[in-house]
């Protein structure tokens, strides 16, 4: 190829990428309590023609997903497991963008979601060489041993992981320093959310990405607990500096306002507006409606990769809004704004065939982060007055993405 | 606001609309059910339409429905007394057909084109035609210059009769004159269907389609969830729209788009296209002197997909 290829920062348009995800496995050396994916299984890998035929249709069409970037997903399962086939996708990927001289050239990022237990291994470390400017990659860790290991255990043995994870962060962190983990909360986590923080903090990793699950598995008390270890957080985050340097999206200053109905009426996901194919070839929405995903609902296929997506079965993404789906009481709600859904989830939990029914079963664990929320900003802006650091800090401060899935 | 209850009473009622029957054994609904059905729908304040099937109904239902205010839809074999007639052949359309009768014709769009003469021999005999397509599923875009074409033929019949200075109204085509809005089926908000089987459905598309997809019976009641997905206001891309004879048929709705409230592409072309014609067909009567009560002026439009716009109206 003699085009120049960009830098990693070249080109990329993040914020107008197409999502396009490749299930390649559903099968995972984890067997996590939270895991949402609830049809994990060891046939369903995806073999190369498949891959090919979808890779060939999308960009056969290149007026159908004018996206100035394009995120090239790659998901389990586990989806190293499946690293070969990855690799072999990457490169074709590459090489026919180039030969059709596609916008989306120079303009691509491959992008993982990991459990972190083989990344060490040569296959996937030459595959991380190879496409190194062009990467990003997350590897998950739940916090401290005992906080990662009480959901993050093996399938069979139930033996946690995080030793066989942990040892590989540090490689993580040099080939990819401002690397973020995405922590997921579930009910028997609470009490370790304090510690996991500062412990992933200690490791070296300065983003945080944490988000309570969408399910209904929250139980009495759950909201007062979790409001006292966000607390008890802030107040390490405020009074040991870390906010200087590290971030945890708990802590935003844009939760916990009230919304206007009409100006603030985006849908909350982006489902629909990405692609997911899976191991037969079949399109989905998000990875979230495929079957593997589901408890109680068919799985939403859009189309496969010989007849193509059926625009109709997009069409109620493409029209979602806030308020549509919403409950009285949360179009009302004082502090509406960062309270997040998955549609997947909300399609699984809906009453009908529908995904225009918002679950709430996240309500009163969004309203305890935002007590502790309004605890976090008013005692370090407090700090921060008293220290003459205020204007400083507010021209300097990390910015923070909310993460969701 | 429920104002109707739809009584199926028996599997082999013929359809009204674009739902296939699906079931070919007569059952007929029990007497019991029957009479609590009635029940029902005077505690609730609803106007009833039994549905008839083919066949004379035993004395002691006729007496049952006898015992209520009601509306008739029947098979044009059991035409006696129809307030509403539903036609299953294009041979015998012409005959014994009263004036004021509405009817209700169920056709693909080929076979309308291909019946245009009988069509228009129905239509001058009678005071209100439902046209009810059944191909809807399988329009494409292929399919806008024909379905054009046909409108535009009914339109010129329509024209034609009009002038004689005979009243008449074709739903595709009139009803939008007189609409100032949304004029949908409104199938489990206005409307309920109760089955042969003692069951509630939202219509009796949903019931034919799958009988597992009831929402309630007469023993514990209606029990609709997610109601609010069916009314207009929780339908983001008819809730702006304006081609306010559209059916809004929420059975194809989710069979098309997998959502109720979602209507598929080939239902907005089709109800756009309908609108478009209903504009052409009102400036020819204005043009050519004849009065029409039109409730207020219909501007063409060229976009067809109100969806492709939806954005615009967030």
């Amino acid at each position: 190829m003699s085009q120049k290829i960009k830098d990693n920062s070249e080109g990329w348009q993040s914020g107008m990428a197409r999502s396009i995800t490749f299930i390649v496995t559903k099968d995972c050396q984890l067997a996590c309590k939270y895991c949402y994916l609830v049809g994990k299984n060891t046939k369903e890998r995806m073999d190369w023609k498949i891959a090919k035929e979808a890779i060939d249709y999308i960009l056969d069409r290149e007026r159908e997903f004018p996206e100035e970037s394009v995120a090239w997903e790659f998901i389990g399962g586990e989806p190293f497991l499946e690293i070969e086939l990855i690799d072999k996708i990457c490169d074709y990927l590459k090489k026919e963008m180039y030969r059709r001289d596609h916008h989306w050239f120079n303009s691509y990022r491959f992008s993982f979601s990991t459990n972190g237990i083989n990344y060490h291994e040569d296959k996937v470390q030459n595959f991380i060489k190879k496409n190194y400017n062009h990467l990003s990659i997350g590897i998950t860790i739940d916090g401290t041993e005992l906080k990662h290991d009480l959901n993050r255990v093996y399938k069979h043995s139930e033996k946690g992981s995080y030793k066989d994870v942990v040892k590989n962060i540090p490689l993580w962190l040099k080939q990819f320093p401002g690397a973020a983990t995405k922590v997921t909360i579930s009910s028997t986590d609470i009490p370790y959310i304090k510690d996991s923080v500062l412990h992933l903090y200690n490791l070296g990793i300065k983003e945080v990405n944490i988000n309570c699950v969408f399910e209904d598995v929250w139980e009495e008390n759950d909201d007062v607990d979790f409001e006292n270890q966000l607390i008890e957080l802030a107040d390490n985050i405020i009074d040991n500096g870390y906010y200087k340097e590290y971030a945890c999206s708990f802590f935003s200053e844009f939760i916990g306002k009230p919304m206007d109905k009409e100006l603030d009426n985006q849908n909350w996901c982006g489902a629909g507006k990405m692609l997911s194919i899976d191991a037969a070839g079949n399109f989905y929405p998000c990875t979230r409606f495929a079957q593997y995903s589901l408890r109680d609902k068919p799985a939403w296929i859009i189309g496969n990769v010989r007849d193509g997506i059926d625009q109709n079965k997009l069409r109620p993404f493409l029209t979602l809004d806030r308020t549509t789906q919403s409950s009285d009481e949360c179009i009302n709600c004082e502090v509406a704004s960062g309270c997040a859904w998955c549609q997947g989830e909300n399609y699984d939990a809906a009453d009908t065939h529908t995904i225009y029914q918002r679950s709430t079963a996240i309500c009163k664990m969004h309203k305890a982060r935002v007590r502790a929320n309004n605890y976090y900003w008013n005692k370090l802006y407090r700090k921060l007055e008293m220290e003459g650091m205020k204007e400083e800090y507010e021209r300097q401060k990390t910015k923070v993405k909310e993460s969701i899935c | 606001m429920l104002t109707h209850l739809i009584i199926l009473l028996d599997d082999t009622s013929p359809s009204y609309c674009h739902y296939d029957v699906t079931l070919k054994e007569r059952r007929l609904i029990g007497l019991d059910d029957l009479k609590s059905g009635i029940l029902f729908a005077m505690k609730e304040n609803l106007n009833i339409q039994f549905v008839y099937p083919s066949y004379e109904l035993p004395e002691e239902y006729v007496e049952a429905i006898e015992s209520i205010d009601h509306t008739k839809i029947k098979p044009d074999s059991q035409s006696d007394e129809a307030d509403v007639l539903i036609l299953s052949d294009w041979k015998e359309v012409i005959t014994d057909i009263a004036y004021n009768s509405t009817c209700i014709i169920r056709a693909s769009r080929t076979e309308l084109l291909d019946n245009r003469k009988q069509l228009k021999a129905l239509m001058s005999k009678i005071s209100r035609l439902n046209i009810a397509i059944t191909d809807v599923d399988i329009f494409s875009d292929n399919d806008i210059d024909s379905y054009k074409n046909l409108l535009s033929c009914i339109a010129d019949d329509v024209y034609a009769i009009i002038k004689t200075g005979k009243s008449l109204q074709v739903n595709l085509l009139t009803d939008l004159m007189m609409l100032d809005e949304m004029n949908n089926c409104n199938a489990g908000v206005n409307n309920i269907t109760l089955a042969p089987n003692g069951r509630f459905y939202l219509c009796p598309a949903f019931y034919y389609n799958n009988s597992q997809d009831e929402v309630g019976d007469l023993r514990t009641g209606l029990k609709i969830k997610n109601q609010q997905l069916l009314r207009l206001d929780h339908a983001p891309i008819c809730r702006n729209c304006d081609a306010f004879q559209c059916k809004r048929c929420i059975w194809l709705n989710g069979k098309l788009t997998l959502d109720r409230n979602t209507p598929s592409h080939q239902q907005c072309v089709i109800a756009h296209l309908e609108r478009n014609s209903s504009c052409d067909l009102l400036e020819k009567l204005n043009r050519n002197g004849v009065k029409i009560n039109n409730t207020h002026k219909i501007i063409k439009k060229q976009e067809l997909d109100p969806f492709n716009i939806v954005n615009r109206w967030k």
